[in-house]
């Protein structure tokens, strides 16, 4: 249904001995990359979890000894005192808040953009689709630094939009150090991605189905709606996901764009790291964000697990 | 005319989109050549070449010029030797926990980079890899991994079996069959996995900060302290001094990227 059905199947049936021999082999050779993200992601998000509920002792000794205000758990009985410090606290709340706002207004914005922009190219293309599909790749290769900056200073108060807005007189608003740039900033760094992956999506609904369901005198806007955006489902829920993703975690643009208070979580992370010299909040509030992103996760295996159920992979 | 009506709007549209992407980009490049400029005008009061002999007469900057141009290529060897083998056999062979193995990607994907980066000090501390360039390289790699094997196993996964299976027909050896069929079909793929892994080493900057700063600047680390020490111009130049390799990378390879290589890489099979 999907782009990959005509990839293929990725696992084919082969005899008994070859797939054993296949078997060992993929095994080995899949595992370089799993034993450095065992080693270097797994065990210290272990560590710091177990960190963030009150152990202090082994290989945490050191960061709890320069850390304040560690909370420590008694024996082996983890403590949550830590994290009801956290939720206990008005302007982490806040925070929590605005990440999750920042992050729904962004993702609906980018996937509407990366619909649109692919909708074109399918039903349209021509030169203003090239354009808008040029258009849309190009933030993928601006450092995030950079088009952080660039679009602080586009929207400040000597920005483009107010020097064009005070030629005719009018006064428009400061958009710098705001969550409003959050939110610019965060659409622009995420729009490449999810428009490459919901276009290559709506480009592999077979015309004949649309063919078929105009021949039957659906509008066009009633094929679009009933054919081709469910038959690219899986594709979009896809951009969704990931977009989401990262939208949540991310440091740059909240840190260079937005204001002080409230801001995004992945800055108070570093706050609580860096500034406040408090490594346990900093590890609580990623896990708090790690949380969410596990929900937002789960939708995407979903979805990878359906479109496998549909060509037969599983 | 409701025709001409809707393209009109399209076009519109269109504009937007342009000045929304270009725009922020183009006014910070005409900074770099400004020599000063009052609000509101359009333009700079007077234009001048004076910030880019400030950046290259910087030694700070250019040493943080070479360094990114060290870590990102050694990034990406690095990568493509620990993952390529690895999304071939994702490709080509069913083995126990592969699924699992696909997902622990993803996975260590979605964890908070800031989150991580902090839960890594103390692993780092320990095996003394604060301030050692093996311990910024681990950091690329790290977000390199995703790219490095999921856009490779699914380029590998679209060669057709049947082209393999007819050169070990006509005698091929093992070795021959994936050098000369399998390897030229899946290499734009991989092509693409190379470049997305380089922009993301060269892009990286928290965890290069906190691993590598003071001793170790590359040209994002160096962006942040340039942003608040410097005049704005300085960092418009700088910017488009760091934006020339990108650029470079995305008129080579446009097409492929655009051609839908990576969006398969994006779907676990």
């Amino acid at each position: 249904m999907t782009a990959e059905l005509e990839a293929g199947p990725a696992v084919v049936v082969r005899p008994a001995t070859a797939a054993a021999a296949g078997r060992t082999r993929g095994l080995l050779m899949a595992l370089p990359p799993m034993v450095l993200i065992a080693f270097f992601i797994g065990f210290p998000v272990v560590l710091a979890f177990g960190f963030s509920l009150g152990f202090t002792g082994g290989l945490n000794r050191t960061i709890a000894l320069i850390g304040q205000n560690v909370h420590t758990a008694h024996g082996i009985v983890p403590t949550l005192s830590a994290y009801a410090e956290m939720f206990t606290n008005a302007r982490f709340l806040g925070d929590l808040v605005v990440t999750v706002v920042v992050t729904v207004v962004s993702t609906t914005i980018v996937i509407a953009l990366a619909v649109g922009i692919g909708l074109y190219l399918k039903f349209s293309g021509g030169l203003i689709g090239k354009v808008l599909s040029a258009l849309a790749v190009v933030p993928l290769f601006i450092p995030v630094v950079i088009a952080s900056w660039a679009i602080l200073g586009f929207y400040s108060a000597n920005g483009f939009l107010r020097s064009v807005a005070a030629q005719f007189g009018v006064d428009f608003p400061i958009w710098s150090y705001t969550l409003v740039t959050v939110v610019i900033g965060s659409v622009w760094t995420s729009l490449p991605f999810a428009t490459l992956l919901v276009s290559s999506g709506l480009q592999a609904v077979p015309q004949a189905m649309i063919d078929a369901a105009r021949d039957a005198g659906a509008s066009f806007w009633r094929v679009v709606a009933s054919v081709v955006v469910p038959m690219a489902g899986v594709p979009i829920i896809i951009a969704t996901t990931f977009t989401a993703i990262g939208i949540l975690g991310s440091f740059t643009v909240p840190y260079f764009t937005g204001p002080n208070s409230p801001n995004m979580l992945g800055v108070d992370m570093s706050n609580y790291f860096s500034a406040f010299n408090q490594p346990q909040q900093a590890v609580v509030i990623a896990f708090i964000v790690f949380a969410i992103a596990s929900g937002i996760a789960a939708v995407y295996v979903w979805a990878n697990f359906r479109s496998a159920k549909e060509s037969g992979a599983v | 005319m409701p025709r001409v009506l809707s393209r009109g709007v399209v076009v519109l549209l269109a504009a937007v989109l342009a000045l929304f992407i270009i725009g922020p980009l183009a006014w910070l490049a005409v900074r770099a050549f400004a020599a000063s400029w009052t609000y509101p005008d359009l333009l700079p009061d007077a234009w001048t070449l004076r910030w880019w002999s400030v950046v290259f007469s910087d030694r700070a900057l250019g040493v943080a010029v070479q360094n990114s141009l060290f870590f990102a290529p050694i990034t990406v060897l690095v990568s493509a030797a620990i993952c390529l083998p690895a999304a071939y056999a994702f490709a080509r062979f069913e083995f126990p926990g592969r699924r699992f193995f696909l997902i622990g990607v993803f996975a260590a994907n979605s964890f908070p980079k800031m989150g991580l980066f902090v839960s890594l000090a103390a692993l780092f501390y320990a095996l003394n890899l604060m301030n050692t360039i093996l311990g910024i390289l681990v950091v690329h790699v790290l977000g390199t991994v995703v790219f490095m094997t999921w856009i490779p196993a699914a380029a590998f996964a679209a060669v057709p079996r049947s082209l393999e299976e007819a050169a070990r027909d006509a005698g091929a050896s093992k070795l021959r069959t994936f050098f000369s069929v399998t390897l030229p079909i899946a290499l734009p793929g991989i092509l693409v996995a190379a470049i997305m892994s380089f922009l993301s080493s060269f892009d990286e900057a928290q965890g290069t900060y906190l691993v590598g700063a003071p001793d170790y600047m590359t040209m994002p680390t160096q962006m942040y302290s340039l942003v608040l020490n410097y005049p704005t111009q300085v960092a418009a130049v700088f910017s488009i001094l760091l934006a020339i390799p990108s650029v470079a990378l995305l008129l080579a390879a446009h097409k492929h990227i655009v051609g839908g290589h990576l969006a398969e890489g994006f779907q676990i099979k």
